[in-house]
């Protein structure tokens, strides 16, 4: 008799199992979230999209335009500041009026909103659960809701909302192991291109002001530069770049290593500590970035991170200094 | 003529009618010492301290042209005991703060800050600006950060 209930129950999962497979190809949350990272990157679109976090609030206009010779991609801030980002794949020119002038600081490529998520997505796995969960309607788009919640303490959880249509991300929300939204992004208006006309692709600021290139910032640091590690990085992250820059003022290096599972990413600064400065500790927060400092060594210990507080302490606490040779 | 020189002090005289008692004023001395003269009976009467450069002289030569006292009386001299015993538990006293207020100007220096009644937003800048997805860094949107 129990023999009988057990094959029963065990054809019933084979049965099930055959199932899932069978709509895998559609319902994969993590698919979707494939296709999402790509449609962000290869689809022509434009849209305003508002950004929250804390109490701070700001509408953004943005296009995207990608017709198979590489992606260029102009924002504007409509709120506060004037403040623009050209960016031709992964070159990226920010202008924003600084007195008189109107300042450009040329940088790296970031994942911005809506192609937040890595290209790979399959490295997100180790630390993020997928899950679906229904349907919503955003900026006047049906989508598709998809739950990321974090398999440790070391992140926050993500609610992402893709367009049933294209794929593409149309609002993404971080959440707090409580379930709180912390920082969200989200279109609330968007339409897909189809002119090709590049006119658009350049600043709009008044062309009677002279321009000046921004050339504060970090350089390249290698290995050398560095006196120190973090001893136990937690599961899914790994180290993604390393930079110094001289400490202002003053002799002496401040470094910096960045940190990032895919989506959640983490800075780690070290500086030598200088007589007269009083070194910066204890724990802060501002939505959904957390600030932890210590003094250890000698040295000033800063981590900053859109994670947990868990997650900014423990970087701060596994720094290790190498011995000096 | 000291009757004008009082007149104009009270503002009962007008300039424009006074000129030549300004004159007198600037070559007289008998006029110029009632002009010092009622000034300071002036300031006295107010009671302010104000006193004239020819009263200070003097009451300097009167100071000098006393004689010198030095060796105290008796009864003073316990007095003075007492006195110095307390000038030296105030000059302890501030000694001591003197050391305490170093110590504490010298902690305040190197005293950690704590950074949850001071966000440091210029490691927030730092952090948005290298982190591999950031839409923050490019709409610079923590509201604390404009505010610097």
């Amino acid at each position: 008799m129990l023999n009988r209930m057990l094959l029963i129950r065990g054809l019933f999962c084979i049965i099930t199992l055959f199932a899932s497979n069978a709509f895998a190809g559609q319902d994969d949350p993590w698919l979707m979230l494939q296709k999402a990272s790509q449609a962000a990157r290869e689809l022509s679109y434009k849209g305003v999209f508002v950004y929250q976090s804390g109490n701070a609030s700001k509408s953004v206009q943005l296009t995207h335009m990608n017709y198979g010779q590489g992606e260029y991609a102009r924002m504007v801030v409509l709120d506060g500041q004037p403040r623009e980002v050209l960016s031709q794949g992964s070159d990226v020119a920010i202008y924003s009026p600084k007195n008189e002038k109107i300042m450009i600081e040329k940088k790296r490529g970031q994942n911005m909103f809506p192609a937040l998520l890595p290209s790979n997505i399959s490295a997100l796995k180790s630390s993020y659960q997928a899950k679906n969960s229904g349907t919503e309607r955003i900026g006047g788009r049906d989508a598709f809701v998809i739950n990321l919640s974090p398999r440790d303490q070391m992140r926050y959880g993500y609610k992402f909302w893709l367009d049933k249509e294209y794929g593409l991300l149309l609002k993404t929300m971080t959440v707090s192991d409580h379930g709180d939204g912390l920082e969200q992004i989200a279109f609330s208006q968007l339409t897909l291109m189809d002119d090709q006309s590049m006119d658009w692709f350049k600043p709009k600021f008044d062309p009677s002001k002279s321009y000046e290139m921004d050339q504060d910032g970090p350089a390249k640091a290698t290995d050398s530069d560095m006196d120190w590690d973090v001893a136990q990085l937690p599961t899914g992250y790994r180290k993604v770049d390393q930079v110094k820059q001289p400490l202002q003022g003053k002799s002496g290096l401040m470094t910096q290593m960045i940190f990032s599972d895919g989506l959640a990413s983490i800075s780690v600064f070290i500086e030598p500590i200088v007589k007269g400065v009083r070194p910066k500790v204890g724990h802060a927060v501002v939505g959904a970035t957390h600030f932890y400092g210590l003094v250890a060594d000698n040295h000033q210990i800063m981590v900053v991170g859109e994670v947990p507080e868990n997650a900014v302490m423990q970087f701060a606490n596994t720094v290790n200094f190498k011995d000096k040779k | 003529m000291k009757e004008k020189i009082s007149a104009l002090m009270d503002g009962d005289l007008a300039l424009e009618d006074a000129e030549y008692l300004m004159t007198a004023l600037k070559t007289n001395g008998e006029a110029a010492k009632s002009w010092d003269a009622y000034h300071l009976i002036g300031d006295v009467m107010r009671g302010s301290n104000v006193l004239t450069p020819g009263m200070t002289s003097r009451v300097m030569q009167e100071i000098a042209k006393q004689p010198v006292v030095i060796a105290p009386k008796a009864r003073l001299l316990r007095n003075t005991t007492n006195l110095w015993s307390m000038a030296a538990s105030v000059a302890a006293i501030f000694f001591v703060s003197l050391v305490i207020m170093h110590q504490q100007t010298q902690e305040a220096k190197n005293a950690p800050i704590e950074i949850a009644q001071n966000v440091p937003s210029e490691y927030l800048l730092a952090h948005q600006s290298m982190s591999p997805s950031n839409t923050a860094y490019f709409i610079q949107s923590a509201s604390f950060i404009q505010d610097k």
